[in-house]
């Protein structure tokens, strides 16, 4: 894999200090909410390990910031000067997403007025069916990918691939940093339980 | 005269090799001709085929020639029911250097070029292009096609017999299709979908695990994008219950010492690592620096805490086939929902 490491160092210093954040918070946390708390620390570690803001990972962090209660961690995490930057971004994102659902409705309006008026198949019904098969598929694996993709529901297919890419790649990036702390502290716990009982 | 007439009779067996000859038209034709005729409806798509409006440079000859090997089938026996199938599956792969050159008048090319461009129709409903043929040849000069008449007749004896095998071929010319289609039709959004698939398909050959991984068509590259989010996020989900289970044994002095040696550690500095970790492990035992001592080095930078390090050379190999046990369930996952 080419994952690269100054991203990986990058994204391990964030998570560790989210991972401090979060500790000193409370003290006792039930499994679920630390469970929640590692991987909201590591999404927006992620998220701000990127040199190049992309638009998933604006999304990221506006997401986070518009639970209340992350809001406290992501500021801190993220510093006082990422905050204006953030606002700027998740403002024309919001502006984006209700201009994107204006034009959903405008579209579904309009096609169910003008569906019944035209005739669709001018041609041979089963040239135009593949074509219309091929189009549904596209249609439904891009709606998905759109709900995967964090910020992609108001991307057109272009960018959205270019996205979901960039994504894959912190993805990866984040699991195995992820993968090898968690091995390390495993063992690390194990030992020390060992060290105890003896 | 007569050379026509049994030419004009086997028109669905032309029909079908002339497919395959479509396949090397096509590249040289991908402009303006091959899309302008796909847009016309059949009629006005066989009249093209007998009018000599139409020219297309270097194809005639071979291409009659196909006209000529079929005028050794019976004209009045009823189509072969087994043609079209075994003819589609020829498709696309046949050279045209199977086919004699000919000298023969290019009027009557015009119209075999001109029908190839329609094939695709022409194997998918072969009755209904048949009867409309027919019509339009009525209108047209009777002398030159009175074949006709049993062209339409021979599409409705064949479709009761040819459909079951039709519908078998027909996913495969459909995927065929689609591609072919998504390359030469100008609808502004595919192709811009589409041209960015030249960058994609490099991308994610790189980046998805798996070289072996055959991708073709749209839909295709989209679900394997979906499936490799899918599996990582879930990856990150599991990760991070791990840590969440194992957290409360760990000190909070470990997360200290992470963030703070983090970045020291992460030059990949082996000697430097040595020291500190010598100076720093607190109640290592004798055997774990032992191990680090013997154990090979991993190729991998070393990163995080240096508590940790020495635990890392024996976890680093284990990680290694974890990973790769990761990433092959990730892939056997793509993989199945592939076949699927």
């Amino acid at each position: 894999m080419h994952t690269s490491s100054p991203l990986k160092k990058e994204f391990l210093k964030k998570w560790m200090e989210g991972l401090q954040i979060c500790c000193s918070s409370k003290k006792q946390m039930n499994v679920l909410e630390r469970k929640k708390k590692i991987k909201l620390s590591a999404d927006i570690a992620m998220a701000s390990a990127k040199k190049t803001p992309t638009s998933w990972s604006n999304a990221l962090i506006s997401y986070a910031r518009r639970n209340e209660e992350y809001m406290i961690l992501t500021d801190q995490l993220l510093g006082p000067e990422s905050q204006f930057n953030l606002q700027k971004s998740t403002d024309r994102m919001i502006g984006f997403h209700k201009r994107v659902q204006c034009k959903k409705i405008l579209k579904r309006r309009n096609t169910y007025s003008a569906g019944k008026r035209t005739k669709k198949k001018t041609g041979h019904p089963r040239l135009i069916s593949a074509t219309l098969i091929a189009k549904r598929l596209v249609k439904k694996r891009t709606k998905v990918l759109k709900r995967l993709v964090p910020g992609g529901e108001s991307m057109d297919e272009f960018s959205l691939i270019k996205e979901a890419l960039d994504y894959i790649l912190s993805l990866k990036v984040q699991v195995d940093v992820m993968r090898s702390v968690v091995t390390a502290t495993e063992i690390l716990s194990n030992e020390k339980s060992l060290k105890s009982v003896e | 005269m007569e050379k026509r007439e049994e030419m004009g009779v086997d028109s669905f067996q032309f029909g079908e090799e002339i497919q395959s000859l479509m396949s090397v038209v096509q590249p040289p034709e991908a402009g303006n001709s091959f899309t302008a005729l796909l847009e016309l409806p059949p009629n006005q798509a066989v009249k093209l085929l007998h009018s000599p409006e139409e020219t297309t440079p270097n194809i005639f000859p071979s291409v009659f020639a196909v006209i000529e090997t079929d005028n050794s089938l019976d004209t009045t026996s009823s189509i072969r029911p087994n043609s079209s199938p075994n003819n589609c599956n020829l498709v696309k792969q046949e050279p045209i250097d199977s086919y004699s050159l000919h000298n023969s008048s290019p009027m009557q090319s015009d119209p075999i070029i001109s029908k190839s461009a329609k094939r695709k129709e022409r194997e998918k409903k072969v009755k209904s292009s048949a009867k409309k043929s027919k019509n339009v040849a009525d209108e047209t000069d009777g002398e030159k096609l009175p074949y006709v008449h049993v062209r339409a007749r021979r599409g409705q004896a064949t479709d009761s017999h040819s459909l079951a095998e039709r519908v078998i071929a027909r996913r495969e010319k459909i995927n065929a299709r689609m591609k072919l289609l998504q390359e030469l039709v100008p609808g502004c959004n595919k192709v811009s979908f589409k041209n960015c698939y030249g960058h994609v398909y490099g991308c994610l050959h790189s980046i998805v695990p798996g070289a072996m991984i055959k991708i073709s068509g749209t839909a295709m590259v989209l679900d394997e994008i979906i499936n490799h989010v899918q599996c990582l996020q879930r990856q990150v989900e599991f990760l991070s219950m791990r840590l969440a289970a194992v957290h409360p044994s760990i000190d909070i002095n470990l997360e200290n010492m992470f963030s703070a040696e983090s970045g020291s550690l992460m030059d990949c500095n082996f000697g430097g690592l040595v020291s500190s970790v010598d100076g720093q492990l607190n109640g290592s035992s004798h055997h774990q620096q032992q191990l680090w001592h013997t154990d090979a080095l991993p190729p991998q930078p070393l990163w995080g805490g240096e508590e940790v390090t020495p635990n890392f050379i024996t976890p680093e190999n284990s990680l290694l086939s974890y990973d790769s046990s990761g990433n092959s369930g990730c892939l056997h996952t793509n993989q199945l929902k592939m076949e699927l």
